[in-house]
């Protein structure tokens, strides 16, 4: 047993207590307080995230490697495979946990607010904590059972809650296009665990599962097929292309909901599982290229599909989609340079995007909740006026997002963009493409700053125009739904420069984590690399910076006076294919969906082919009974002849052939 | 020493009386309950009674320890009490318990008593039947098991149903137990002696000097039909379906489950397979084979007639003599017992407590239901108790799933253990290859099973009630279905208590003497 005042104790009390809120608000709901769900949920995630914070301030000083495990009993024990509750306490884990539970807190807070007197309150609020429950699971393990529980339990919790207006068809698809698609990227992560198992020995925590191939190397073969697989899984979880298509669709379940899922609990997921595995993809530079190009080109094509997108919600969606290709770009570079440089860079636009995402959701929640639960932004404007606070967090988020310089986003970016360079410099066999990579990603950059003031400029300026679903009743949004919004973009302004340019704090705490270090020192052994110190480059920050302001200026130059929207004629194609999402889904539904019905259709009428065998087979008994029932005429001197007759054979038989 | 001298005579009698303590309270208690039947009938007292005779002989047994018995007294003691005769005496100690609180809804007023005493008599008549040790005791304990039976079939009967159950049951069970004497005689005869092993031992050794006795053949065949009316094996089983279905539930339960116990442990015990030294040896002769086509027409037979029944009861007899034929594989292995075996008469055991729960189970949710003013008489009379009775239709459906033999209930168990020992046989014995036959034939009966206990299930859970949902009496019967699914439920999870206590009734023959496993055709 461990000390529950550890560190690592204290950090399971924190990832539990969530639970202990999701069961408080479960029962809440069942009793007549339900209208106090929301007590349970807040004050668990906000104790969570104090008590996560303190264990931060006490490790965060000092050198040298930070790694805690806790064992809590076996989980079960099948021949060399011993599964126990093992958890890990790194920087790594804990970064994610104290990001989770904080932004976390804040939405449960703008939730009493937004979801005030809906039916299902309690459920909601219940499911929210379970939620946070699982991903503080997930990112607290230390070895793939516990990190599939918690991962398989947010697709359960991202299932329950996009579905929470379940009476509402589209809510009700949506919610089963999340599952099944998050479900298609999990056999591949579950084949890949599998797979590394095989390769590391049966191990199972992580420490010795990567020591183990440190020590014993696959084939490579086998090593970029584990990485492969496992991203698979964080495709399927991050959005990546080609299975992205889910989160757009998720914006049907509540607001704040969104924002949990696209900040802290969902999406993250898949790059914090790359950033764990960090150890195995240094060894791959193959799989790095493939984890980078699937990176770049979800960027670019989210980006291109948020430009003429009509819901506020909607082109937020695929601007996570966007910025979690940036996240990949940096993790796939990680053969290339230093994981030190490359992880944290993803790590370090997670935890910044964490927060201008979440604002900017919970203030299109905001909007949407002035607006009589409208989103459609050709149907309002220039709410600049009527909704002073939400206007100016909103543009402090878009801000960040768009990377407007020293804002929290831009630094992130800067990061990633810098690895990129680096990669493309570098001497490595496909340093040419990590060039284009990087082009790709300044595109992308401009293109983000565009879409996201197009978006603040059709919401928040021009002449004021409300839709009459409001009914007049338009107005600034409550306390409980603005302190939040203020507190986010506090950090949105100010957070990235606090914790990483000022400090360097941020990198040097991550390159603690073992993970981080092994695969620092896999990637020297592997690349006969001498370590670069990593220095500030102005011409990435001069140009990234010229991109936004550029992009930030177009999209001024264009839509600052509002709506409705003008699409000069020659634009009309493109703007046509952005607004209709490329087709993606209408290609999917072609290309995957009518061929499964097909087979579906055809493997039905060979079932009702085999039936029809199986029911003239299983005539025959009964047609062999009705020919045994005469046999049982109730005449009990026909049975006592039946017992006598037999017992007559039997002598026969047994005693004439044996003596014979 | 003249061995009819009256000290040796008392002495060996007032040993045998100290092996049977427990059967003694019962049988007392049963008397007391018939004198009582004079003055007071009450359904409440005499349950109240019966069940306090059950624990007081089980505090008997359990308190009083037994004098010691050495494996050299087998042959001249009376009374036998190693081995499977404390197997059976707890089996049916428990058995007992379920059957009285079954009796509490099943018995009527007036004949409460007599209802009782008889249960109490049957147990003992069981319990007697795994440790009297001589040919005429044995038949005396089977009889024990008949005789109270006739009368508990008769008890009831105002209906013409039930009068001609009790008739057909009287008679064929008169021919069988004509049957098995005739039988008895004849070993008798052949080998002078009454005491098993030594019947066993005597056989045994003639059959390694010449060839097999054409008298031996004769006896044991009608030793296997007199029994086999017990297992209601096939062609001995034709009183079943006509006497279940005219008989109350509680003496149904009984009927299907006390004497196949009786039959099967008899059968052991005079063909010497639970004393590990002498089993008698058949495997020279036809004995083999025509107890492996007895197993698969039992199966095979009691399914197809099953299939087709719409009455529950007759439903349940075909099924029971169904099951009749899958003991009989374990039994068959067991004869064969000799090096690399996997199990032997042990499986057989684990699956009679496995089919007990489950079959007595079924019985005792049917005694509930018809107590708290139901008629259950067809299938279709289960109609939609999912939804009127959930409770007890759950404990139903655990009993069907076990008798279907689904995992994690002791019907698994039980058919594991039977099959496995069956595939699982060298094929050096005469027999070869027929054990994997027949395990692939038990494998498609119950294929073949899966589809009636599968088709009541479904009427049960998705049709839609036919009758209102009853109000809540009979707790006794209730109790005794609670006790048989649990049973039914822990034995499937954690079925090694069961099993190490068959293996010990039961032990697997080490080796078997090399001679004996020639086969001469």
């Amino acid at each position: 047993m461990f000390d529950l005042s550890s560190p690592i104790g204290l950090a399971l009390i924190a990832a539990a207590l969530p639970l202990a809120g999701a069961v408080l608000a479960a029962i809440l709901g069942w009793s007549k307080l339900g209208r106090f769900a929301h007590l349970p949920a807040i004050l668990s995630f906000a104790s969570a995230s104090v008590i996560s914070l303190l264990v931060l301030a006490g490790v965060i000083e000092g050198d040298g490697a930070l790694s805690m495990s806790a064992d809590l009993g076996t989980w079960f024990s099948v021949g060399r495979l011993n599964v126990t509750f093992a958890f890990l306490l790194d920087p790594l884990s804990l970064v994610m946990l104290c990001t989770v539970t904080f932004i976390a807190t804040f939405i449960a807070i703008f939730s009493a607010g937004y979801m005030r007197g809906d039916a299902g309150y309690a459920r909601y609020f219940s499911i929210m904590s379970l939620f946070v429950f699982a991903m503080c699971l997930l990112v607290m393990s230390n070895n793939f059972f516990v990190l599939l529980a918690g991962w398989e339990g947010v697709g359960l919790c991202s299932y329950l809650l996009v579905g929470y207006y379940y009476a509402k068809p589209s809510a009700a698809a949506a919610a089963r296009k999340a599952f099944l698609v998050t479900r298609l990227g999990d056999v591949g992560l579950v084949l890949g665990i599998f797979l590394l198992w095989q390769a590391g020995g049966y191990h199972t925590t992580f420490d010795s599962l990567f020591d183990h191939i440190a020590k014993y190397p696959p084939a490579s073969g086998t090593i970029t097929a584990i990485c492969l697989l496992l991203f698979c899984g964080a495709v399927g979880k991050s959005a990546q292309l080609p299975l992205y298509v889910w989160l757009p669709d998720a914006m049907e379940g509540p607001t704040p909901v969104s924002a949990l899922i696209h900040a802290a609990t969902m999406v993250t997921a898949g790059v914090f599982l790359l950033a764990r595995c960090a150890p195995l993809f240094v060894l791959s530079p193959e799989a790095g290229l493939i984890v980078s190009c699937i990176g770049g080109a979800t960027a670019l094509l989210a980006g291109f599909l948020a430009l003429a997108q009509n819901d506020l919600k909607r082109v937020l969606a695929y601007s996570t989609v966007s910025q979690l290709g940036f996240m990949f770009l940096a993790l796939g570079c990680s053969g290339v340079i230093s994981p030190k440089v490359a992880v944290v860079a993803a790590m370090f636009h997670l935890f910044t995007h964490a927060f201008f995402k979440a604002l900017l959701f919970l203030g299109s929640g905001s909007v949407m909740h002035a607006m009589g639960n409208v989103i459609d932004m050709r149907k309002f404007g220039g709410l600049r006026k009527l909704m002073p606070w939400t206007h100016a967090t909103f543009l402090i988020g878009s801000a960040a997002l768009a990377g407007v310089p020293l804002l929290s986003g831009f630094w992130s970016k800067d990061q990633i963009l810098h690895g990129l360079l680096e990669a493309g410099e570098s001497h490595a066999k496909y340093h040419t493409i990590y060039l284009g990579l990087f082009a790709v990603a300044l595109a992308t950059a401009g293109l983000t700053a565009f879409y996201t003031f197009r978006a603040y400029f059709l919401t928040f300026w021009g002449t004021e125009r409300i839709p009459h679903e409001a009914h007049g009743h338009a107005h600034e949004s409550p306390a409980v739904m603005v302190v939040p919004l203020v507190v986010l973009a506090v950090g949105a302004l100010l957070v990235g420069l606090i914790v990483d340019p000022l400090t360097h704090g941020f990198g040097h705490f991550l390159e603690r984590s073992p993970s981080i270090a092994n695969a620092h020192a896999g990637y020297l052994a592997h690349s006969n690399m001498v370590e670069k110190p990593h220095a500030f480059s102005w011409l990435v920050a001069g140009l990234s910076s010229l991109l936004a302001l550029g992009g930030i200026g177009a999209a001024f130059a264009i839509y600052r006076r509002g709506g409705p929207e003008i699409v000069p004629a020659k634009l009309k194609p493109i703007y046509a294919l952005s607004q209709n999402k490329l087709y993606v889904d209408e290609t999917y539904a072609a290309a995957f969906v009518k061929p499964a019905e097909w087979l579906a259709s055809t493997g039905r009428q060979f079932d009702a082919f085999l039936d029809a065998i199986a029911r003239l087979l299983s005539f025959a008994p009964r047609l062999i009974a009705g020919l045994l029932r005469p046999l049982h005429n109730g005449l009990v001197q026909f049975y006592a002849l039946g017992t006598v007759l037999g017992l007559a054979v039997f002598l026969t038989v047994v005693v004439f052939r044996s003596a014979r | 020493m003249n061995p009819l001298s009256s000290q040796a005579l008392f002495d060996q009698a007032s040993l045998s009386i100290r092996f049977l303590l427990p059967e003694l309270t019962l049988v007392g208690s049963a008397c007391a309950l018939f004198l009582l039947a004079a003055f007071r009938s009450s359904r409440r007292f005499s349950g109240c009674l019966a069940l306090g005779a059950i624990f007081a002989a089980a505090g008997v047994a359990f308190g009083i320890p037994e004098p010691s018995f050495l494996a050299a007294d087998r042959f001249t003691a009376g009374i036998d009490p190693t081995g499977v005769a404390v197997f059976v005496r707890w089996l049916a100690l428990g058995a007992g318990v379920i059957y009285a609180l079954l009796g509490f809804s099943d018995s009527s007023r007036q004949t409460a008593p007599e209802y009782f005493g008889c249960l109490l008599v049957v147990l003992a008549g069981l319990s007697m039947v795994a440790r009297v040790n001589d040919l005429l005791s044995l038949f005396l304990a089977l009889e024990m098991i008949s005789i109270p039976t006739y009368v508990l079939l008769y008890l009831p009967t105002k209906s013409k149903a039930g009068q001609e159950a009790a008739l057909k049951y009287f008679l064929l069970s008169l021919l069988s137990s004509g049957v098995l004497l005739f039988g008895f005689s004849y070993l008798y005869g052949l080998t002078g002696a009454i005491n098993l092993p030594l019947v066993a031992e005597t056989l045994s050794k003639a059959s390694q000097v010449g060839p097999v006795s054409p008298l031996a053949l004769v006896a044991i065949v009608l030793v296997i039909a007199g029994l086999g009316f017990r297992l209601a094996a096939v062609p001995f089983h034709f009183y079943a379906p006509d006497v279940y279905e005219g008989a109350p539930n509680g003496v149904v339960a009984q009927l299907a489950f006390i004497p196949k116990v009786a039959g099967l442990v008899a059968l052991a015990r005079i063909f010497g397979l639970l004393t590990p030294d002498a089993p008698f040896d058949a495997a020279r002769t036809l004995i083999p084979l025509t107890l492996w086509v007895i197993a698969a027409v039992t199966m095979t037979f009691g399914n197809l007639l099953a299939l087709i029944q719409d009455n529950l009861k007759r439903l349940f007899a075909y099924s029971g003599i169904a099951h009749a034929g899958y003991m009989l594989i374990g039994f068959l292995v067991a004869t064969e017992a000799g090096a690399g075996m996997q199990s032997g008469f042990d499986a057989v055991l684990v699956y009679l407590v496995a089919y007990g729960l489950m079959t007595v189970g079924i019985f005792c949710v049917l005694g509930y239901l018809t107590h708290t003013g139901r008629t259950i008489e067809t299938v279709d009379d289960l109609a939609g108790l999912g939804r009127t009775n959930p409770v007890a239709a759950g404990m139903m459906g655990l009993f069907f799933l076990s008798l279907i033999g689904m995992p994690l209930t002791a019907g698994f168990n039980g058919k594991l253990l039977l099959f496995f020992g069956a595939f699982e046989t060298p094929p050096t014995t005469p027999l070869k290859d027929l054990y994997r036959i027949l395990t692939l034939i038990a494998a498609l009966n119950s294929a073949i099973a899966a589809v009636y206990y599968l088709k009541a299930m479904g009427v049960m859970f998705l049709r839609a009630p036919l009758q209102p949902a009853a109000p809540a009496k009979g707790y006794a019967a209730f109790l005794a279905a609670f006790l048989c699914a649990v049973g039914t439920l822990g034995l499937g999870v954690y079925p090694k208590p069961l099993v190490d206590a068959a293996r010990k009734a039961a032990p697997i023959p080490a080796t078997k003497s090399p001679t004996v496993l020639v086969v001469s055709k």
